[in-house]
């Protein structure tokens, strides 16, 4: 960060402050959130696009479910994961 | 500091809502280059697997229509895993609650 920058922050308020915390702290979540979808679209569209031709541009209706069953699924996994862990403990 | 180098020649934020709307602004701009350069990455590597099996000399006009067509499909399927995903964690929370 650039001295300048750094003297501009000493400029905020305590109001600004926690505000800009908060918004920050919104921004990070959105950004985990995106990520997410990434990691869940490329998985997806692994399982449910890829190993036939592509002949068009649209989703096929059985694609389209698909792409919803396996972020779905994808959860439903997580949380049985999660569950068996706590079980082990 | 910017990562992107926003180079323009801004004046220099005085007040302290002025340095926080920069702040917000330019986090929220290199949030959406993160955001779409992943995007990309993945189109790239999946459409690429999908379209070239085996790459020749030039691209034929065949791959670059599928690279288009496979395009879309992606972002439609990013669509539909964020509606999903999002809806999916809205329960979650209120099963929760």
């Amino acid at each position: 960060m650039d001295p300048q920058t750094q003297m501009d922050i000493s400029n905020l308020s305590e109001a600004d402050k926690k505000d800009l915390s908060q918004i920050l702290q919104n921004e990070s979540q959105k950004t985990t959130i995106q990520q997410s979808v990434h990691q869940l679209s490329d998985i997806c569209f692994k399982k449910c696009i890829a190993g036939r031709p592509i002949t068009d541009g649209a989703l096929s209706r059985s694609e389209e479910s698909c792409a919803e069953n396996c972020v779905q699924r994808w959860m439903d996994t997580q949380t049985s994961i999660i569950t068996k862990l706590q079980s082990m403990r | 500091m910017s990562l992107f180098g926003s180079g323009s020649a801004s004046p220099v934020p005085k007040s302290g809502s002025d340095v926080k709307a920069g702040i917000v602004q330019q986090l929220q701009q290199e949030s959406a280059m993160n955001n779409a350069r992943l995007l990309i990455e993945k189109i790239n590597e999946n459409c690429f697997d999908a379209c070239i099996p085996a790459p020749g000399s030039t691209m034929s006009s065949q791959e670059s229509g599928c690279i288009s067509s496979c395009m879309d499909k992606y972002i439609q399927l990013w669509n539909i895993s964020s509606k999903t995903y999002i809806s999916r964690l809205g329960q979650e929370q209120k099963r929760m609650a």
